[in-house]
């Protein structure tokens, strides 16, 4: 089976289609649930472009539509941008429902693995650390809080503004679109700057935890590494955090029953 | 007192639990926002950064992959912050007991986030012949009756977590017995093991990931002694 | 090292597979069985998509299975084998050498009882699962590597559990 040809010079969806979809998408995962997934989530952001549908919303194109995209879906939500884009170049441009359906299973996986390493593991780690350093290094609140939700949501909207005008631009052809350099080498790009921000936002940040007089450091340093070791010989049984807590438990308990 | 401090605490609580995954992701539940705000409530957002930025050091490696289950860190950072921010500076024991609730709500939330799905599952259930019907009216009224849920979800997480760990804190700050020094020593190396394992689960597989970590490190270090 | 997971997943390549599982196990290919995507291109170039670079993917038609199996556990790097549905890793089981199987995400359909957050089973697929454990394989659902692994005993005998 092969995706059928693209249309020459795709329409271009209105602007004002592209800000009800883009806004809606802030909101994708509103109604997640473990049945249908992102799939309620993904009708609601198609919904603004299938209005455009010959008849409008009262005719059966529209429902069926509808109905078709608020089954099953699961992606990750700022990569379901080239999903959301190109399924509403898809129904508009009456591609047959069996095809699409297909081409809506395809997507699944690609745009959860890739979004999931790009922004899970790189590029929300990244902007994390960069904060942390920044905290470490002294900075006040407001500073570290807003260059932190700058930084990150500069990489969130360009993602769902790229992918939606990407999956519309290339409808069922958006393979292509996926194997564009900054999804194919953004993750190992982002986790190697993450790695190295990762090396200076982690002795800063504890070293301003730590506070200025700096006694117990070989025991801190000691410390660190065995439950570093702890936690990574245990990663398949024991997360991180669950560490963390099972420490906390066991000091606060010491603490109060001496 | 407590009650009308709980209010803000539900409300902020509700929109950093939305933002974890409902509404609009946009990382103001990471901790060292949410609990920089939370401090902020309480006049105190130099503290609340501080237990902030312990709390992302632990949550670095919680990845929101799929279906899985994991923290919610959104409202509980909030709670840390608050009341941590209400401690008055340099109260022994105070970061740490910050820390282990927001630990023990995060926990909790991740069990809330479980069943708002199930919830939203069971809502969608209920409009199954509309939304096969096509009928934009039902995805649009799953939609936001999920969005709505998973706000009332923070915000009752929050101020629930609130009340319970305004009075637990003073317990646990007038009873403690370990000096500030070690209770601090403790909390940075757990804080340190945990991110830095977390730096090695992500990265470990990333080509050349590790020497770059190195020479970050040691850049860190010298930036550390150069203060 | 071998084909390290054999996992069933109608979700097949995405982020739970490739960092939950395949950072854990430094997985350096996967090989995803399914006839539908075998053959076809389109499709086929979609999940090439979704592995990182450095991370192959190998596709296969289920009765390819056990012609070609041998060559994966045969190679030294450790390797994910995923398929989307019971029946067709019922296919993998019955070509042999598999000690272990990973129920790790079967979504919501119509004919499906919910048994887990994450796993859907209708009565077909149910049988199927015991006829795979019969041949010997241990099979148990399990969503991360950190989760507790269910026993199928145990699943089959969970109502919508969390």
């Amino acid at each position: 089976m092969t995706a059928p040809a693209a249309a020459a010079g795709p329409p271009r969806l209105p602007a004002r289609i592209r800000a009800a979809i883009l806004l809606r998408m802030l909101a994708i995962q509103g109604s997640w649930n473990y049945e249908t997934l992102l799939g309620n989530g993904v009708a609601f952001c198609l919904e603004p472009a299938l209005r455009a549908l010959p008849g409008g919303v009262h005719t059966p194109a529209f429902r069926t539509a509808m109905a078709r995209e608020s089954r099953y879906f699961n992606a990750h939500p700022y990569l379901a941008a080239f999903a959301v884009g190109a399924l509403a170049r898809a129904e508009l441009d009456g591609e047959p429902a069996d095809r699409i359906e297909r081409f809506r299973t395809a997507l699944c996986g690609p745009l959860g693995s890739v979004g999931d390493r790009l922004v899970w593991a790189g590029w929300l780690p990244l902007t994390s650390l960069a904060a942390l350093a920044l905290f470490g290094w002294g900075a006040a609140a407001a500073i570290v809080v807003l260059t932190f939700l700058v930084l990150y949501n500069a990489g969130h909207v360009a993602l769902l503004v790229w992918g939606l005008e990407t999956g519309w631009r290339q409808g069922m052809h958006v393979a292509a679109g996926l194997g564009h350099p900054v999804l194919r080498r953004g993750p190992t790009v982002v986790g190697r700057a993450a790695a190295f921000v990762a090396g200076v936002a982690i002795p800063l940040a504890l070293a301003r935890v730590a506070g200025r007089e700096r006694v117990l450091v070989g025991e801190m340093l000691l410390g660190a590494l065995v439950g570093a070791v702890i936690v990574v010989r245990a990663q398949a049984r024991l997360e991180g955090w669950r560490f963390a807590l099972l420490v906390v438990s066991a000091v606060v308990l010491l603490s109060v029953i001496r | 007192m407590i009650a009308a401090d709980a209010v803000a605490v539900a409300l902020l609580g509700g929109v950093t639990g939305l933002d974890t995954v409902s509404f609009p992701q946009a990382m103001i539940s990471r901790p060292i926002v949410a609990a920089t705000l939370g401090g902020a409530l309480a006049g105190a957002p130099a503290q609340g950064l501080l237990v902030g930025a312990v709390l992302e050091l632990i949550a670095l490696e919680t990845l929101p992959v799929g279906a899985s289950r994991y923290p919610e860190w959104g409202s509980a950072s909030t709670v840390a912050g608050a009341i941590y921010g209400a401690a008055p500076p340099a109260t022994v024991g105070a970061l740490m007991a910050a820390v282990f609730g927001a630990l023990i709500v995060a926990w909790i939330g991740g069990w809330t986030m479980v069943k708002l799905r199930q919830r939203n599952a069971a809502t969608a259930r209920r409009h199954q012949a509309a939304l096969d019907a096509g009928s934009r009216g039902a995805v649009v009224g799953v939609q936001l009756s999920g969005l709505a849920a998973d706000f009332a979800r923070g915000a009752v997480l929050a101020a629930a977590a609130y009340v319970a760990l305004v009075p637990l804190e003073a317990i646990l700050v007038g009873r403690w017995a370990v000096s500030e020094h070690l209770t601090r020593a403790v909390l940075v190396a757990t804080a340190a093991a945990v991110a830095v394992g977390a730096m090695w689960k992500l990265f470990h597989a990333t080509a050349w990931a590790r020497w770059v970590f190195l020479g970050g490190l040691a850049l860190g270090l010298l930036m550390v002694g150069a203060r | 090292m071998t084909l390290a997971l054999y996992r069933i997943d109608d979700r097949l390549i995405h982020g739970q597979v490739v960092l939950g599982w395949g950072q854990p196990l430094d997985a350096a290919f996967i090989v995803l069985v399914d006839d539908a995507i075998a053959g076809s291109e389109w499709e086929r170039e979609l999940y090439r998509m979704a592995v990182p670079p450095g991370m192959a993917v190998f596709f296969h038609a289920a009765a390819e299975c056990p012609a070609v199996l041998a060559r994966y556990r045969a190679d030294p790097r450790p390797g994910i084998l995923l398929t989307a549905g019971v029946a067709a890793m019922r296919a993998v089981v019955d070509a042999g050498g598999v000690s272990a199987v990973n129920v790790g995400g079967i979504h919501h359909r119509a004919d499906r009882r919910q048994r887990l957050r994450y796993v859907f089973l209708s009565p077909a697929e149910e049988q199927e699962l015991r006829e795979i454990a019969a041949r010997g394989p241990v099979v148990t659902a399990q969503d991360v590597p950190s989760a507790r692994p269910v026993p199928l005993d145990e699943l089959l005998h969970l109502e919508a559990a969390s």
